[in-house]
């Protein structure tokens, strides 16, 4: 069980407040949890969180993750249905809900579908039918003036939300601004994109897919000996790139029908097994 | 108005060289359909079908009202087909895209210009009174060939679709309810189906079968037809695209009349799964109950 | 009026006096307005049509044409626009068409894909060649006449294009209702014949037998569409020989009258 610092007294005005979309909502799902977290009980609707859910720390302030929302000076609302996730070695907490459209979030990865290129930056498209995302043209890895990659309207890029506000179109960089390399972002050529829900995309993107996500598929595949590289997006995209088109296919539909089957560990095997007939 | 939505280039190279190689994204062959489903509704003559991640809803409804004056012994039926923004934000209520015009045309000649439907026996009291019949067709999601589900579900409900039995004693026209009489059925000629190709290649060489939105924005042409299980053809659509070999089309006939040809064994299995779920001996036991007395 | 198909059983001879493969008199003149980039004037027999093509040119206001094109991500080839405007004495009732017809917009939709695919609209990224077309009279095969005339528009206009879009109708001589097995194709057909018979319109590119546009609005037995097919592709074939003509007239008569000196662009043009 988590363990909780002292009571804060005032109002908790170092809390980031991070706004969703404000549904009514009618039910919290809080049933499951991930290893190490900490498990809430059932609450009723649009109430705070009794402070002896919220995780303190003397040092750390707490961080409010998307679906919470900050009303001062002390209360804490969920915004959006789904399931609350407490991270007491982080001071963190958020609501994981696996509905609606991608909003942008600082520091997620995502992918994203170039529009057209401005003076100086890119509009890059994270979902369809939202205002574009910006990418400045000197957001790539050693990139100047004269050396910036030539994006095509079209092309697909993996890249950083580094800003992304409530009011404001949000901001993509490719590029670490404190080590200035690339980390595997930029431009992505070749490979298809596939769509997946937004909450499957963060369970594939977990450290530790196999174990805390309940996805397998991917190592799977791999250990039957499909060769294929993959890069997922915060955003419900999934990039896979291979030499065979055939193992590409093979590796969306694997991801697609884990997500819209929702399959359970047994099953994505048996569905690995089929597909990996079917494409020999 | 919201842009449409694009693939990406990634997307659109690797769709054609998949198809280069006989490979679909969804794993199905060249020729063949994704899962089609029909359920009707617990009204005569709502029919919802998916295809894939399509899905389309039809309800066929009747009114008397006053035939068009040139045409004083035809009933009027009307087919409305809405694309609303509630199949994606770029389509807008009123002001109609060039896909919802295309496909309202293509609906309309097939079922309604090849006579499927018998409007003279629509036709109550000769320049006065006519039943008007209208089929309202709801894109509820769009994935790709919309024409083959519309067509299918337009069919499917006005076969299903029952209307108020009538009478004509001195003059004087009877509606009669579902309670006084059973309702019956339209007079139905033969049914159409739509079945859509579309081509690839710089020559127009790959044809595809009920492709999905991915493979429709990527495609260079596509030819509609529209036939029913006798063979007959009774629309071809080929609107322009890239020029493909007349042999070939001939081919894309022949397929296409196959196809037509099991569409029609399913809506004939489908309807007659409904009549039997829905024969209940209930109003019609009743009736002859009433009428033993 | 019904049609009196029996009689062509006995002298083999349709209402008009020909016989099953014959086309009606094509008409055909280029440059006919001089303020156009590209203008046309076609007629197939009573069928009379014009065109004018203006562009490509930067996109301007759009002017409610319906466009089409093998354009693509971005502004990366030139969109068709075409208007088409049926004039009210065209045909003998006088039928108000709102602007919203739903024909009138599959008649602009086909020609403008049929063009797209054909002209090389790569070369002109970012740019709209807007097509513009008159109906003066109707008597049958109004699409075929419209994408014949399109064509000679953009060819005055000096489009780059693979091939001549040439268009023709086909029919057959029986009614579906009627499974006659020996029924004729014929070649075509005026507003009369389009009442009666079962017909379609194909449009190929230039000689080939590849068909760009097929439309068929009646109802017909399969098995006689191949036969209808091969008599339209044919058809198509005689009538680009007639364009093409019509395309060199005009071009010798210029070099001629001196309007264009003989220079290298018309050296690999048979002038003969």
């Amino acid at each position: 069980m988590a363990k909780f610092g002292p009571k804060r007294q005032g109002p908790r005005s170092d809390i980031p407040a991070k706004l969703g979309r404000t549904h009514r909502q009618e039910h919290l799902n809080l049933t499951t949890t991930h290893n190490g977290h900490h498990r809430p009980p059932p609450r009723p609707p649009r109430r705070p969180y009794p402070p002896s859910l919220i995780p303190t720390h003397p040092k750390h302030p707490l961080r409010l993750g998307p679906g919470l929302r900050h009303v001062p000076p002390s209360s804490i609302l969920p915004t959006v249905a789904g399931q609350l996730i407490v991270n007491p070695h982080k001071t963190s907490m958020w609501i994981e809900s696996n509905g609606g459209r991608y909003t942008p979030s600082p520091s997620d990865l995502v992918i994203g579908r170039v529009l057209r290129s401005a003076a100086d930056l890119y509009y890059v498209s994270l979902s369809p039918y939202t205002p574009p995302a910006s990418l400045p043209h000197l957001a790539f890895e050693s990139a100047t003036k004269k050396t910036r990659p030539q994006l095509a309207p079209g092309a697909l890029v993996y890249a950083r939300v580094s800003l992304a506000n409530r009011h404001m179109d949000p901001e993509l960089e490719c590029v670490s601004p404190s080590t200035g390399k690339a980390d595997g972002l930029g431009p992505l050529t070749g490979g298809m994109v596939f769509d997946v829900s937004p909450g499957f995309a963060r369970r594939l993107l977990l450290a530790r897919s196999r174990d805390e996500g309940g996805v397998e598929v991917l190592e799977l595949l791999g250990a039957e000996g499909v060769a294929f590289e993959t890069a997922v997006g915060r955003n419900g995209r999934v990039w896979v790139g291979s030499e065979s088109v055939k193992a590409v296919v093979v590796v969306g539909r694997a991801l697609k029908e884990t997500d819209e089957g929702r399959l359970g560990g047994e099953e994505q095997r048996r569905l690995v097994k089929r597909l990996v007939r079917e494409m020999r | 108005m919201p842009r449409e939505a694009e693939p990406s280039l990634n997307e659109k190279q690797f769709v054609l060289q998949a198809l280069k190689e006989d490979v679909r994204l969804d794993g199905r062959d060249l020729d063949q359909y994704r899962p089609l489903e029909l359920t009707f509704g617990d009204q005569h003559g709502v029919a919802e079908v998916t295809l894939g991640k399509t899905k389309v809803l039809v309800k066929t409804s009747a009114e008397v009202t006053v035939p068009y004056p040139d045409r004083p012994l035809d009933g009027i039926f009307t087919i409305a087909t809405e694309l609303s923004p509630m199949t994606a934000p770029s389509f807008e209520v009123n002001r109609p895209t060039e896909t919802e015009v295309l496909l309202a045309r293509l609906l309309e000649k097939t079922v309604r210009r090849s006579g499927a439907l018998d409007t003279e026996s629509l036709c109550l009291v000769a320049g006065q009174k006519v039943w008007s019949v209208r089929v309202d067709v709801h894109v509820l999601s769009h994935d790709g060939n919309l024409t083959d589900a519309a067509c299918f579900a337009v069919v499917a409900s006005l076969r299903h679709f029952r209307k108020p039995d009538t009478s004509m004693e001195g003059g004087v026209l009877t509606v009669y309810t579902p309670a006084e009489r059973e309702p019956v059925p339209l007079s139905w000629l033969h049914s159409p189906f739509c079945i859509s190709w579309s081509f690839y290649g710089d020559m127009g060489e790959i044809a595809v079968l009920d492709a999905t939105w991915v493979e429709e924005q990527v495609r260079v042409g596509s030819c509609t037809i529209s036939l029913n299980r006798h063979g007959e053809i009774c629309q071809i659509a080929k609107l322009g695209g890239t020029p493909v070999e007349a042999v070939a089309l001939l081919q894309c006939t022949s397929v296409a009349l196959a196809k037509a040809k099991e569409l029609s064994g399913l809506l004939d299995t489908k309807l007659a799964e409904d009549a039997k779920r829905r024969d209940k001996g209930g109003l019609l036991a009743e009736l002859s109950a009433e009428n033993d007395r | 009026m019904p049609l009196d198909t029996s009689a062509y059983s006995l002298a083999l001879l349709r209402v008009d006096g020909r016989r099953w493969n014959e086309l009606r008199r094509v008409h055909a003149q280029i440059r006919t307005q001089a303020a156009a980039d590209g203008s046309s004037y076609l007629e197939m027999g009573h069928t009379k049509v014009m065109c004018v093509v203006t562009g490509p040119s930067e996109p301007g206001a759009r002017r409610g044409g319906t466009t089409g094109g093998a354009g693509g991500g971005g502004n990366n080839a030139a969109e068709v626009s075409v208007t088409v405007v049926v004039a009210g004495f065209s045909s003998v009732d006088r039928k108000r068409r709102g602007r919203g017809d739903k024909r009138n917009l599959e008649l602009q939709s086909t020609i403008s894909n049929a063009l797209a695919a054909s002209l090389h609209t790569h070369l002109y990224p970012h740019s709209t060649i807007s097509i513009s077309l008159h109906v003066l009279s109707q008597d049958g095969s109004l699409l075929a006449a419209l994408i014949n005339a399109a064509t000679l528009a953009c060819v005055d206009a000096g489009i780059p294009m693979t091939d001549y879009v040439v268009a023709c109708t086909a029919g057959s001589t029986s009614t579906y209702a009627a499974n006659d097995e020996d029924a004729d194709p014929l070649l075509d057909l005026n507003h009369q014949e389009e009442q009666e018979l079962p017909s379609l319109t194909v449009a190929t590119l230039g000689a080939t037998d590849r068909v760009a546009v097929l439309v068929c609005e009646s109802r017909v037995q399969a098995s006689r569409l191949e036969g209808m097919l091969a008599v339209g592709v044919d058809g198509c074939k005689q009538v680009r020989e007639i364009l093409d003509r019509v395309v060199r007239d005009k071009g010798r008569k210029m070099v001629s009258e001196g309007t264009v000196e003989r220079g290298i662009g018309l050296e690999s043009m048979d002038l003969d």
